[in-house]
């Protein structure tokens, strides 16, 4: 009978066809509202690497003076400071561990056609790959000997790699950046984590991948300054070499362990690091060292924004006063129905049979209000995307957004439905087939 | 067929009590044709709408063909309407925006048959009402007379054991009334039961016997087909 029922609620459409457009219209717009919100929120809220988040974490200390400092505070400090950074990465802790720095250099292409521009990229040790699984579309990352050396070598984002090299593999061809001659000894393929919670911090969080890469003691190396959010407490000296002894952090540092069951163990290392540091005179702060891992980092930062929130609930809320509008126009488009369920309850319809004819028109409303609510939320979605730069790489839906957009709105149509279709299910049969 | 024993309707609003029928007693044979007159009010159509489930009776008993219906649920209720009791009405009543053989399809579908039974059985009925060429018309695009004819197709498509016609002909010039009359003669000779409700006393007149209702009780009744009835299978009232 769902065949049957489902082609006469197709029909249906046809019957009152002003009534059905309405209530099409009604429940697409209520549908595009909170679907395009909730696809942001989504893409924002989303784990971008769900089989090692659990198994990533981020280490955090107070790096702050003792001045202004209330016992037991959370630690104020985001990032790490470089001896943090260079003691963690020598303690072979975890399976991995990377610490890396947001690096913007001029580019002098070897082509002579195309003039130097800047690139913003990243400096961090080779784990970096491995750890947020980036894949490679030719050569691979530098060595392990590359790392400890501070060989001049790049890794490249696909885009830059198609910008100067055009379609050829540029394996083994060398650039210049900031006057050194650097080697390509890979390009990324298509890779952009969304939200960019490697680096949450001086860069946008919803940005596309890396323009490109090197190692990080190369770009410490030649003093290559950092490109986004330092925090100083006290006073430093001026110069590269006081930034480095400095408690200045301005550094990212992750750790990925083996399972999930290792973080106690990786707490317990950076609890007894940081002890040993105060002993010599560092991190003079009693507060407690943290441990993050990928969706608590998120949360801890606010990635998802309480406006983004707030904006969802009140798109859903938006949709509430559309489902109410569509259980009016439900309630007369069934009441002129009356005596079609009267005829059908005296050919042999129980009330059960009614019902379920109902509901699944209701349903057939309910999915060409998704068709139609996803066609206006592509349209929003492509509004909000307008919006800027990091706004266009989030508003975008996927194939789990378009499942959800007819799941809401077929929800909504049988929720919106259930009340007009109980109450024809009430019609008195003798009486509406008396009264034609 | 169909016995109804000491029978009451009480219809109440908080205010008021109406007795439709009281103590009601009828008993039709299989493959009798019975008119139902009486005049406005009387309980005629309380009758017809208790003998076709489509309302509940307050008390007494009511057999229809073998089978106890009192306290019957809605889905036991509406399976039985739906494999042995065919309806037609004043009104006509088919679904405007299904065509003729999709109206003729209703009853069929909630009886659960296959599309090639439902098929034959609805290309059957409206052969048999002389519409079987017109089966992709809406009921719009035809006569009452023919609409009325549709109707007694979807009626009995599902090859019902008692047809129940409230006042088939009131809507239709006397030419169609003398048509569709026809034709409910000759699917009452074909050994279906029929109860009809009219107002037309020379309808009344062509049928085995005419029940007369007054205040809800059996007044009177007009035997023309003795060989029909029986001591037993009479109307007592």
């Amino acid at each position: 009978m769902f065949g049957y029922y489902f082609m006469l609620g197709v029909r249906s459409l046809r019957r009152n066809p002003f009534l059905t457009a309405l209530m099409v219209l009604t429940l697409a717009i209520g549908v595009a509202a909170s679907v395009s919100t909730l696809t942001i929120l989504h893409v924002m809220s989303g784990d971008p690497i769900p089989s090692k988040s659990a198994r990533l974490f981020v280490p955090q200390f107070d790096n702050g003076q003792l001045d202004e400092y209330s016992p037991g505070a959370e630690p104020d400090d985001m990032q790490m400071s470089y001896p943090d950074a260079a003691n963690l990465l020598r303690s072979g802790q975890g399976e991995r561990r990377t610490a890396m720095y947001n690096i913007q250099l001029p580019v002098e292409p070897t082509r002579k056609d195309l003039p130097a521009f800047n690139a913003a990229g990243l400096a961090a040790t080779r784990d970096f790959f491995a750890m947020f699984d980036v894949p490679f579309r030719h050569g691979q990352v530098w060595s392990e000997a590359d790392d400890a050396r501070g060989a001049d070598v790049i890794v490249l984002g696909h885009a830059m790699a198609e910008k100067l090299f055009g379609q050829t593999n540029p394996v083994g061809q060398r650039l210049v950046l900031t006057g050194h001659p650097y080697t390509v000894v890979g390009v990324i393929g298509p890779w952009g984590p969304l939200p960019r919670y490697y680096k949450l911090i001086g860069a946008s969080r919803f940005g596309q991948g890396e323009d490109f890469l090197i190692p990080f003691a190369s770009a410490i190396g030649h003093e290559v300054p950092h490109a986004g959010s330092m925090s100083c407490s006290g006073k430093r000296d001026s110069g590269y070499a006081a930034l480095l002894g400095s408690e200045c952090t301005w550094i990212q540092f992750w750790f990925e362990t083996r399972s999930q069951a290792e973080r106690a163990d990786l707490q317990a290392f950076i609890d007894t690091y940081a002890s040993e540091q105060r002993k010599l005179g560092r991190l003079k702060r009693a507060a407690p060292n943290r441990l993050y891992d990928v969706m608590e980092w998120l949360e801890k930062l606010k990635v998802v924004a309480n406006d983004s929130k707030l904006s969802a609930w009140l798109a859903f809320g938006f949709l509430a006063l559309c489902l109410i509008n569509t259980i009016g126009l439900l309630l007369a488009k069934f009441s002129v129905r009356a005596t079609e369920v009267g005829i059908r309850r005296a050919l042999g319809a129980s009330r059960a049979d009614i019902f379920r004819q109902f509901m699944i028109e209701t349903g057939v409303i309910g999915l060409t209000g998704g068709v139609l609510g996803l066609a206006l939320a592509f349209c929003a979605l492509a509004l909000i995307g307008m919006q800027s730069k990091g706004m266009a790489t989030i508003a975008h839906m996927d194939w789990k957004m378009l499942v959800v957009t007819f799941a809401i709105s077929v929800a909504s149509a049988l929720l919106a439905g259930f009340l007009p279709t109980w109450r024809a299910c009430q019609v008195t049969p003798a009486i509406q087939l008396k009264s034609q | 067929m169909l016995r109804m024993n000491n029978l009451s309707k009480v219809y109440r609003t908080h205010m008021i009590e109406t007795h439709a029928l009281r103590g009601f007693e009828i008993h039709v044979n299989q493959g009798e044709f019975v008119t139902v007159t009486g005049p406005s009010g009387s309980g005629k159509t309380s009758f017809l709408n208790i003998a076709g489930l489509l309302e509940e009776f307050t008390s007494g008993e009511f057999i229809l063909d073998g089978v106890n219906v009192k306290g019957l649920d809605d889905t036991a209720r509406s399976r039985l309407r739906n494999e042995k009791l065919g309806f037609i009405f004043q009104g006509f009543n088919l679904i405007p925006d299904l065509n003729l053989f999709d109206n003729v399809d209703v009853p069929l579908r909630y009886r659960g048959f296959n599309a090639r039974e439902r098929k034959e059985r609805i290309e059957d009925a409206l052969a048999k009402v002389g519409l079987a060429s017109r089966m992709k018309h809406y009921p719009a695009e035809l006569s009452g007379g023919q609409q009325q004819r549709v109707a007694i197709a979807r009626a009995l498509a599902g090859r019902p054991k008692l047809l129940l016609a409230d006042e088939p002909t009131g809507n239709l010039d006397t030419q169609m009334a003398r048509g569709v009359m026809e034709l409910l003669e000759e699917i009452n000779a074909a050994g279906t039961t029929i109860l009809m409700v009219t107002h037309d006393p020379e309808l009344a007149v062509r049928t085995h016997r005419n029940v007369h209702i007054i205040d809800g009780q059996v007044s009177d009744l007009v035997r023309r087909a003795p060989s029909l009835l029986d001591a037993d299978a009479g109307v007592t009232a």
